[in-house]
Formats: C-alpha cells, structure tokens, sequence
C-alpha cells in the first residue's frame, strides 16, 4: 500500500526513534572527538523523546500516556541541557588541560 | 497514481521529518568534520521538533526549538568552535571501530525495529482521527497545571485505578530545578579560569 | 586442782610468748638486741614461778589414802637419812588396792575428730608433770642467766676463727645475740608442751618441736661446717627414731583408737564412757587389777586377721557372739590358748614408741649425734643436751610405762644396758672436756632406760632429775673453763683450781653427785641415792629371775658406776689439778663473771641436795639465803654510797676469794685465737655484779646449809607435805606397779618384773650399797692414782690396751659403721640415680626435645611454608595475576568503554526480547 495514504502509527515513530537512538549510540562509540561523543548523547536523548512522545500522542492512539508523556520528554530536554552543559565544561577543561579534544588522548586512567 | 487526494498530508510531513530527522542523524554518524556533525545535528534536532508537532505536542516540539536547539546545540557549537583547531576538525575513526560498530549498531537497530513494529496495537493506527478537534490539543495548559501538581486530564480517565496512577509533577519540577542550579554551580566551577597548558600532548 | 592447767598452760605459753616478741622485734631490743635475754629469762622465770606455785597446790591438795603413801608420810621424817620409805618390809607389802595415780587430764581445745579418734591439745597432770615442770624451768632459768654471760660476745660483730672463707679470709659476721634466746624459748615451750602434753600425738608434734630446736641450737654457728653437719647429724638420727614412734603411733590408733593418756570427761557427766577412757585405763583395765592386758577388741582384730584355719574360725566365733567383744575375745583364747592375738600390737606400740626415745634420748644405736651436737654453744649443751631434750626420751618412757608389755620393757632394758657401758668406754679416752660429759650423758640416760626397763620406776625417773641438775652443773662449769682457756682440749688444762675456785668446786660437787659418792647408809650427794636404787632395781631383778642372763644389768650397771667415777674424776683432775699443760692458757684463765658462777652454785646445790628427803620447799630459801648472806656482809642493809668495789678492784673482805673476775685479766685478752666457741666477757658481768654479789665457796656452804636446816625446819612444819622428791614421783607410779608383786610380765618370756618395794628390803640394799660404794672408791681411787698423784702413767695404761685404746677413742667406730652401712649406700645410691637423671632422663627429655625440634622445623618447612604459605601465597599471586590481567580491561580508553557499554546492552536486549513477548507491553 502507499505509505503516503496510510495513517502514521506509533510505529512509524517507534522506528525513528529506533534510527536516532542507534545513530546516537554509535556515534558515541565511536568518534574520536568528544563533542561528537556529546552530540551522540543528544542523539540518543532525542530518539527517546521521540518514543515518548509518540505514545502521549492523542493522535496516533486512542489510549495513550497523555500528558505522561510529553512530560517525560519535556524533562528529558531539560536534564539533556543540563547534562551537556556540565559534559561541555569537562570536555572543554579537558581541552584546556591537555590541548587536544581527542578522547583518545584521555587515557591517564589506564590500568 | 496516487491522488493528492488522497495523499494523507499527516503521513506525508510524517515522512518528511522522519528522513530528515533519521538521515541528518546518519549523517552525523558519518561525517568526520565536527562541523558538519553540529550542523546536521542541528537539522536533525529541528526535523524532530517537527515531528513532535505532527505528533499534537506542540509544546514540547516549541520546547525542543527553544531549548534544544537553541540552548543545547548552541552550547555544543561554542564547544566546536573553541575546540575546532585545524588538527581537530578531522578525526577519523579507524575501519575496524567501524566495523564493530556496524555489527553493534545493527544489532541494536534491528532489535528496535523489531520490537517497534512487533506490537499490534502500535501498527495499527488511530480511528476516527478525523473527529479530533483542536481542544483536544490544548495541552500547555495542562502541562502547566501537571507541573504545578494537578493533573486536569485525570478527571477524563475512564477507569478509577488509572486515575488514582496520574499524579502531578510538582516534585520532579523541583527535582529538575535543583539539578539545574546544581548543573549550573557545577558548571561554571569547572569553567572557571585555570592556568593553560602551555604544550600540547597530541 | 583446776587452777592447775590454767596455770601450767600460762607457763607454757610463757616462753612462746617470749619467742614470737624476740623473733618479731628481736635485733631492735636494745643495742643489739640485748633486752631479747632479759625478755627470754624474764619469760623463763615466770614459767618457773608458775610451775612452783602449781606444785604448791599440788602439795596442798587432799590426799587420797594411798595405802603406803599416808604411812610414808609419818613415818619418814624421822626415818633415817637412808631413802627407805617403808619401815619395814611387812607395812610395804600391806597388799593395799592399786590405784589409778593422782592425775588430771582433760581437753584444751579440740582440733579434729576422725571417728572415735579425737585430736585435740590436752593436758595430763599428775606429780611428775610437775616434778618435770619444776625441774625443767629452774635448769632453764639457771641457763638463761648463765647464757647472759657466755653469749655477750654476739653483741658484737664476731671474727669466726674457725670458718675459712673462699677467699682464704676468716669470716667476720654480725653477733646473733638475739637469736639464740629466741630458740632458747622455743625450746623451753617445746620442752614444756611435751611435758604438759596430754596424748601421744600431742607428745609427737612436740617431740618434733624439741628435734627443730636443738638443730637450730646445735648449728647456731651456722657458717661452721662442723656445726651444721653436727646439726644435721642430730636432725636427721632423730628423725629415724621418730619413725618408729609413728610406727608405734599408728598401731596404738589400730589397736586402741584413742592418743589420750588418760580418761577425759569429755561431755562432763562425771563418767567415763568406752569413748572417753585414755590408753592407760584401756590397757590396764581396772576391773582386772591395773594388769596390763589387751583389749577384747585388739585380742579379736588380730585373731580374725591371722591367716589360715585359726582367722577363719576366730571370724565364726565372732559371729557367733553377735559382735559381743567380751565374750568372743574369752572364747577365742580358750580355744587358741598360743595364739597371742593383739599381743604383738601391744608390741610394735610399745617398741615403736621406745623407737622414738632411742633416738631422742641418744641410745644404742642412734646415740651418735650426741657427741657431734657439742658444736653448739655450752649453754645449749647444758639444757637441751643434758637436762632436758635428751631426758625427753626418758620421760615418755616413764609416761608410758603402763603401756609397756614384758617384752618392750626387757627391750628397754637390754638397750639402756648396752648405751651405759658403751658410752661409758668411749668416755675414758675423749680428751675434748665437753665430749667427755656428752658421752657421761649417754651412759647416764642408758641408766635411766635400764631403770625403767627393769621396772624400776621412780629409781629411772629419779635418776633423771638428779641427772638434770648434775649433768646441766657439770655442762655449765666445763663453759665456765673453756671461757677462761678458751679451748676444749683437756691436754691444754691443768692447775686451774687456783685461778677458778667457784668453777672448780661446782664442777667436783657434780663429779661427786655424778659418781654416786656418799657415805653409806647415812648421807651422799643426789647421785648416790638415784644410783643406787637403780643398781638395787637391777639386783632385785636379778634375784627374781633364776636366768642368768639376768644378772647381766646388775653387773653391767654397777661396772658401768665404777668407769664413770673414773672418767668423771680423770677429767676433773685433768682440767683443775696439776701442772698447767698450756702455760698461755693458764695465764689468761679467769674466773667467770658472777652472771655466770650464780647459777653454777644455784645448780650445785641442787646437784647436792635434791634427792635428800629434807623437803623440797628449803630451796625456796636459796635466793633468799644469798641474798641476805652476802647483802649482810656487804652492808648493804647499811644504805651506804660505796661502790660495791667488787673485783676490779679487788678490795673486799673476801677478797682472797675473788678471783677477779677478770677485769685486770681482761685487757690482756688479746686473743686473736678463740676456742671452739664464742663465750662472753666479762661485760655483763659487771651489770651483774649488782645483783649477784661475788661468790665463793663460803658462799655456797652457807647457802647449803641454810637450805638444809630450813628445809628441815619445813618439814617439822609441814608434815603432810610430801615435799621429797621421791615421794612427789611415787604419787604418779603407774596403777599396777604400784603393789602388785610382779609389776610386768611377758608372753614370750619368763622374766618378771618384781616391784620396787622388793628392792627395798635390806637383803638387797645392804649388799648394793656396798657394792655401790665399792664402785665409787674404785674409780675415784684410780682416777687420782693416776691423774692427781701421779702414780700410775696414763701413757703406759694407753700403750698396754693400745688395742684397746684405739677402739675406744675411735668411738667404736660407729660413725664408720654407719658412715659404710647407711652413708656411703646413700651417696652411692644417689649418685646412681642422678646419674640416670643426668644420663638417661635428661638424655631422654633432651632427645624429646630435639625430636620435637627436628619435626617442628619439618613440619614448618612442610606444612607452613609449602602448604600454609603456598596457599596464601597462591592465592595472593593469582589475585595478584588476574588483577594484573583485568588491569588490562582498563585501557583508559572512552570510547571502548562506551563500545563496551553499547554491547553490553544490547546482548541484555537481545535476551531479555527472546524471553518477552510483546504482548506483555501495554497495548
């Protein structure tokens, strides 16, 4: 059938979420660089906002979690804020302390 | 042939956000330019805005702009462009992380796939999604009164046991309001000035 | 009669009382513990007190009609001097009922009961608990004053001549004045416990208490091996001897289960039950005539305990009776007539107990620590080794004379017989002044023993305090010489009449009394009378027996009385008559300070007159006598401020008498060798001065004599006062030795013991006293003849019997004998076993110990470092290993941690989806 005329269902957002989600995650595996470890993490936030929101969407289900779930997403975006603000200052101090930003460099805990 | 007609309009901006939002978001897997990853990242961020709306919650799509992408991902472009030294800009990853990526990536995206569209009640979509009105959307408002500790939705809930479930968010706010004050102390302590390695460990 | 144990008690806590102050607070009394004697003779004399204020409520008590006794007491003050208390043979033999002697006996305290056998500290008073009482606290006073003297030397620091350090220097030590009155005590208290000691175990702890004494005295001069080995000698010897009397203690508990001498109204109903009758009336049962016999339970316990047909019909005999005593006891010795059941318990007590004063009393065989106890100082030698300690054996012997069966006495007998004639040969040739009297008081206590062996009661126990007072004058004066001279060895001596007349003339008053001199029939010293009822007991036994062997004690003893004349004369010649042998010695003699001549002539009176029939109360006068005697002639009743100038400067009315007492002589002591013996100088004599004016022999005649006629005087006075010292002991003479014919008899022998009324008949006292005097005037004659005259050359006599001589001067080589026999075994014996402790048991504890060393360090290799510490070790290593392999987890890497993170959830994911289904989502 033509997806175009079908009506979207949690699925569809089920696995956009799914795409950022793994995009994010191996984002964050494996760049070298650590804003884009960072930008991985967002990634990965956002795919589970997606999810969220699309099962508090009245649109797509007639049973939903409501205003559960935009909730839930909102505070995600906020802690996601937070969090990459704090994430920027360590990356940033960590440039700043070795002048490079790559994560590959950051191994003085080695065993 | 399709007829515009018939093209449900939903499902096509549906589309339209979701191969922006999932390819910007390949891209910045892809990509080894920090830059270019901020950029798509960026877009991707945008396009999934979008598609909180299409999803009815306008609020935190506008959130998602507002806060995401203006707040977050500016942060994260200070952050590139402080560090984004010529050296830096380009960093590759070598073929067999990307290899191993690939296998846990795709281990992990099938998964998901599988799982999203395993359900019934997921695949198949709303009925009567014409009769929805807008009032249906006003959800700010109950946002705002859910973060203030009252929930204006429980007293639509049918079942009596659902309803006892629905509580507000007064304390998560908090919680989060905290977090954000502590973030912040946090932060700028370890922005504060330090003195400056002067050689470079690369 | 009550006051009596209070009071006898009070004297015997009196010089303990004295000995736990002096040894508490000893070197503290005065300078150097000087007021430790005053203490002691204080304590002493107030024993002596108490004793003559008992005797005199002793004497004032009612008499029971004792059938000679009461016909005694009239008639033998005017009865001839000769000590015959019956007039006539018929009134003695008036068959009057034998009783139980005049006695007190009852419980101080009592310390334990075990079954029928009650322990306690108990009393038996009768009059020779009081004779001894007497008798014991006058010598020890008279000593305690004389040792003021003698031992003045350890007032000060004293040069011991005679120890040789090991560094080759003499030894120097500070003096021990204390110390001595400090055991002088303790043995007065152990002397008079034992006296006053009312059963046989109480007797024992004393006994011992008497042997630790005379160690601690004997070895006063510790730091002298002679001394401590003579004291360990005396020690040990004892010891063996008082191994038979537990012996002898332990089968009177199996056979009569009681110590007690005499019955103790224990629950006071004036009865005296089975339980409460003491040995003495156990064996000689009233009922049967006080005739020792055994008791039905000893007869039935050794008849049921013999083996063979004849136990086991004594065991059905008994049964028989039902348990009754009497009657099964009949039965059995009716039907087993040679059985003798319980016969020989009688013995073994008997011999057991005699075993114990075998050794205490210096007989045949243990008499040979009594020489070698002569290494302590004189004084001791004059109480313990003389009068006291040694008479200790003699006492129980009279004590427990009831308990003696025929046997044991004639054991006795034969015991003391061979002592007196052994002692008396070894004493020829002793050239030592004190070995010579100690071995005249081995010869004299074997007297005593065959005294009492041959039945003669109050003749041994007599001889005993005469003996005392002699033998303790005689120790006393020989001091006095060794004082002066400073050395033992008679050969040094001679001619020393002229410088020390008091201590001249006291010592020949004991050689007198010693030697038995006396005019016959009419008067003699105190010796005469006691020897002679000893050689009449030994001849009256002769005669009651027709055996031979019999007539052996009569002819050992009166040979016996004839060499100690001998020897006691040859020494008195030897040391006061002649040419002085040591010309250094002779001009550095000196007469005794008085503290120490006092009591020489307090003791000579007494060695005169204590056995005379003049009552005993005259010698209350003694101290008074002197007193007013030589205060009148010194004006001291004038009350003027002259100094009673005595000897140093010699101005007196007597001063011809004074042998200065060694003032002008003093300074020129300047000796730097000493005799045997540390002695005193003339210090405290000039304390004494005060009190004990000069004494010469004017002195003594006077005091003699005043004594004499008071006593006499007294006697007119008191008439009932049984004050002599014979009749004081035939109060106490045993129940059943007191009329009865033959006093003692035996099972095994045919011997019988006659009484000593028998002796008294002048068919045996005449010939006796003859002999007796014969023997007296053989001796001295000889010992003039050949000391004082010289006529006969004692050098000759020695080479003609050199033989002889050898052995007597080698003391028979008894100390050889038992040096091989008993010695030298032990030493070999010993020196086996340790030299299997060295070897074998060291040897075998060493190689136990290197075994467990050897398998500890293996099992250490082995178990401890190969196991124990492999595991810890090991496990140490592997923890150590897998860190050291997980360290490489930790690469430091973020980006592998976050790849490790991813993988690691989704292998979570990829499981938890296989488990859940889909349908559990919330649709």
């Amino acid at each position: 059938m033509n997806p175009l005329t079908q009506p979207v269902t949690v699925s569809h957002y089920l696995i956009v979420g799914a795409i950022l989600f793994v995009a994010g995650v191996v984002c964050m595996a494996t760049k070298r660089n650590a804003l884009g470890v960072l930008m991985g993490i967002e990634l990965v936030l956002n795919g589970a906002n997606i999810n969220f929101i699309a099962f508090g969407s009245s649109y797509l289900r007639e049973r939903n979690l409501g205003l559960d779930g935009q909730l839930m997403a909102l505070f995600v975006i906020v802690l996601a804020a937070a969090e990459a603000a704090v994430a920027l200052a360590i990356a940033l101090n960590f440039y700043n302390n070795h002048a490079t930003i790559d994560v590959d460099h950051a191994d003085d805990l080695r065993g | 042939m399709m007829l515009l007609g018939a093209i449900d309009w939903h499902s096509f901006f549906f589309f339209v956000f979701a191969l922006l939002a999932a390819g910007f978001a390949l891209g910045v897997v892809f990509t080894s330019n920090i830059v270019h990853m901020a950029f798509y990242l960026t877009l991707s961020l945008g396009a999934t805005a979008g598609l909180f709306f299409l999803a009815g919650a306008e609020f935190v799509g506008a959130m998602q702009f507002m806060i995401y992408v203006g707040g977050t991902l500016v942060l994260l472009i200070f952050g590139v462009m402080l560090t984004a030294q010529s050296r830096f800009v380009h960093m590759k990853t070598s073929a067999g992380e990307w290899v191993l990526a690939a296998a846990v990536g795709s281990t992990l995206l099938v998964l998901l796939l599988h799982a999203a569209i395993s359900n019934k009640s997921w695949t198949t979509g709303r009925e009567h999604r014409d009769t929805l009105t807008i009032a249906d959307a006003q959800h700010v408002t109950a946002l705002g009164q859910s973060l203030s500790g009252v929930r204006p939705d429980s007293l639509e809930e049918p079942s009596p046991a659902a309803r006892r479930g629905m509580s507000g968010y007064l304390l998560p706010f908090e919680i989060a309001s905290i977090h954000l004050l502590v973030v912040l102390i946090g932060a700028s302590y370890l922005a504060r000035a330090k003195k400056r390695v002067s050689s470079s460990k690369s | 009669m009550d006051l009596l144990p209070v009071l006898l008690g009070c004297a015997v806590l009196l010089p303990l009382a004295s000995f736990w102050v002096i040894l508490l607070v000893g070197p503290r009394m005065g300078k150097a513990g000087e007021h430790a004697a005053h203490l002691a003779t204080a304590a002493i004399v107030g024993a002596a007190v108490l004793s003559y204020v008992s005797l005199f409520i002793w004497l004032n008590l009612p008499k029971v009609e004792h059938g000679h006794d009461a016909a005694a007491t009239t008639a033998d003050a005017t009865a001839s001097a000769k000590h015959d208390d019956h007039d006539s043979p018929g009134e003695a033999h008036e068959h009057a009922a034998e009783q139980t002697p005049l006695a007190t006996s009852g419980n101080y305290w009592t310390l334990g009961q075990f079954g029928r056998l009650n322990i306690s500290i108990s009393y038996y008073i009768d009059s020779l608990t009081l004779v001894m009482f007497c008798m014991v606290t006058l010598i020890a006073s008279c000593i305690h004053l004389y040792a003021m003297g003698y031992m003045h030397d350890e007032l000060h620091e004293i040069t011991d001549h005679e120890v040789t350090l090991r560094n080759g220097s003499t030894l120097r030590r500070p003096g021990r004045y204390f110390r001595f009155f400090q055991y002088l005590s303790l043995f007065c208290f152990s002397m008079l416990g034992l006296v006053l000691a009312g059963n046989i175990a109480m007797v024992f702890v004393f006994w011992e208490l008497v042997g630790i004494c005379s160690y601690f005295l004997i070895g006063f001069y510790i730091e002298r091996k002679s001394a401590s080995n003579a004291a360990n000698k005396a020690f040990i010897v004892n010891r063996v001897g008082d191994f038979g009397m537990i012996i002898g203690l332990m089968a009177l508990w199996g056979a009569l289960g009681t110590f007690s001498f005499g019955d103790i109204d224990a629950n006071h109903d004036h009865e005296f039950s089975a339980d409460e009758r003491g040995l003495f009336s156990l064996v000689r049962d009233p009922a049967n005539g006080y005739a020792l016999r055994e008791t039905d339970s000893m007869v039935v316990q050794g008849a049921t305990r013999a083996g063979g047909e004849q136990g086991a019909r004594a065991i059905a005999i008994l049964a028989e009776h039902d348990g009754d005593l009497h009657a099964a006891r009949v039965q059995i010795e009716s039907e087993f007539p040679d059985l003798r059941a319980g016969y020989w318990l009688l013995i073994v007590a008997g011999l057991g107990i005699f075993c114990g004063c075998v050794g205490k009393s210096a007989q045949f065989p243990l008499h040979v620590w009594l020489p070698d106890a002569m290494e302590g100082p004189t004084p001791v030698s004059a109480l313990v080794h003389s009068a006291t300690m040694v008479a200790a054996g003699v006492y129980l012997v009279g004590r427990f004379f009831p308990v003696f069966c025929g046997e044991v006495l004639l054991i006795i007998a034969i015991v003391g017989c061979i002592t007196l004639f052994l002692a008396a040969t070894i004493a020829l040739t002793a050239n030592d002044i004190k070995r010579v009297l100690a071995y005249s008081t081995i010869s004299q206590l074997g007297y005593m023993m065959l005294a009492l062996g041959l039945g003669g009661w109050i003749a041994g126990l007599m001889h005993l305090i005469t003996h005392a007072f002699f033998k303790s004058l005689l120790f006393l004066c020989s001091g006095s010489v060794i004082h002066a001279v400073h050395t033992n060895d008679m050969r040094k001596m001679g001619g020393l009449l002229r410088k020390m007349p008091v201590t001249g003339i006291t010592m020949l008053i004991g050689c007198l009394a010693i030697a038995g001199v006396g005019v016959p029939f009419v008067i003699g010293f105190s010796g005469y009378y006691s020897k002679d009822m000893i050689l009449e007991q030994a001849y009256s036994f002769s005669q009651a027996n027709p055996q031979a062997w019999t007539a052996v004690f009569f002819v050992m003893a009166g040979g016996g009385a004839a060499i100690t004349a001998f020897y006691m004369f040859r020494m008195w010649y030897m040391t006061f008559v002649g040419t002085p042998r040591d010309a250094h010695a002779y001009d550095h003699a000196h007469e005794s300070p008085a503290i120490m001549c006092g009591p020489l002539v307090v003791l000579a009176v007494f060695a005169i007159s204590v056995a005379w029939d003049t009552s005993l109360a005259g010698y209350g006068l003694i101290p008074l006598a002197f007193l007013v005697y030589q205060g009148g002639r010194r004006g001291w009743f004038k009350r003027s401020a002259t100094a009673h100038g005595h000897n140093a400067h010699g101005h007196d009315d007597h001063a011809h008498d004074d042998h200065g007492h060694g003032t002008h002589g003093q300074d020129d002591h300047g000796h730097a060798a000493h005799g045997h013996e540390s002695h005193g100088h003339a210090s405290p004599g000039h304390v004494a001065h005060d009190i004990f004016p000069a004494l010469s022999w004017q002195s003594i005649v006077a005091v003699l004599v005043l004594a004499l006629i008071g006593g006499r005087l007294l006697q007119e006075v008191l008439p009932e006062s049984h004050l002599s010292l014979r009749n004081l002991l035939a109060q106490s003479q045993p129940a059943g030795t007191q009329h009865a014919d033959v006093i003692a008899s035996g099972k095994w022998t045919d011997a019988k013991w006659p009484n000593e009324h028998a002796s008294h008949v002048p068919q045996i006292v005449i010939p006796v006293t003859l002999l007796a005097t014969g023997t007296w005037l053989v001796g001295i004659g000889l010992a003039t003849a050949m000391y004082a005259l010289r006529l006969l050359n004692p050098e000759d006599v020695r080479r003609q019997f050199s033989a002889v001589y050898t052995f007597l001067v080698n003391k028979w080589w008894f100390d050889e004998l038992y040096d091989w026999c008993f010695v030298r075994p032990t030493h070999a014996i010993s020196a086996f076993m340790s030299g299997i402790d060295r070897n074998w048991i060291d040897w075998l504890i060493d190689s136990a110990a290197s075994c467990t060393r050897w398998f500890a360090t293996f099992w250490e290799k082995l178990a401890d470092q190969t196991i124990v510490d492999g595991i810890a070790n090991g496990v140490a290593a592997w923890t150590h290993a897998v860190g050291l392999s997980l360290r490489r987890v930790q690469t430091g890497r973020l980006r592998q941690y976050v790849m490790f993170i991813v993988i690691g959830t989704v292998a979570i994911f990829v499981l938890i989806s296989f488990f859940w289904s889909t349908s559990l989502a919330r649709g």
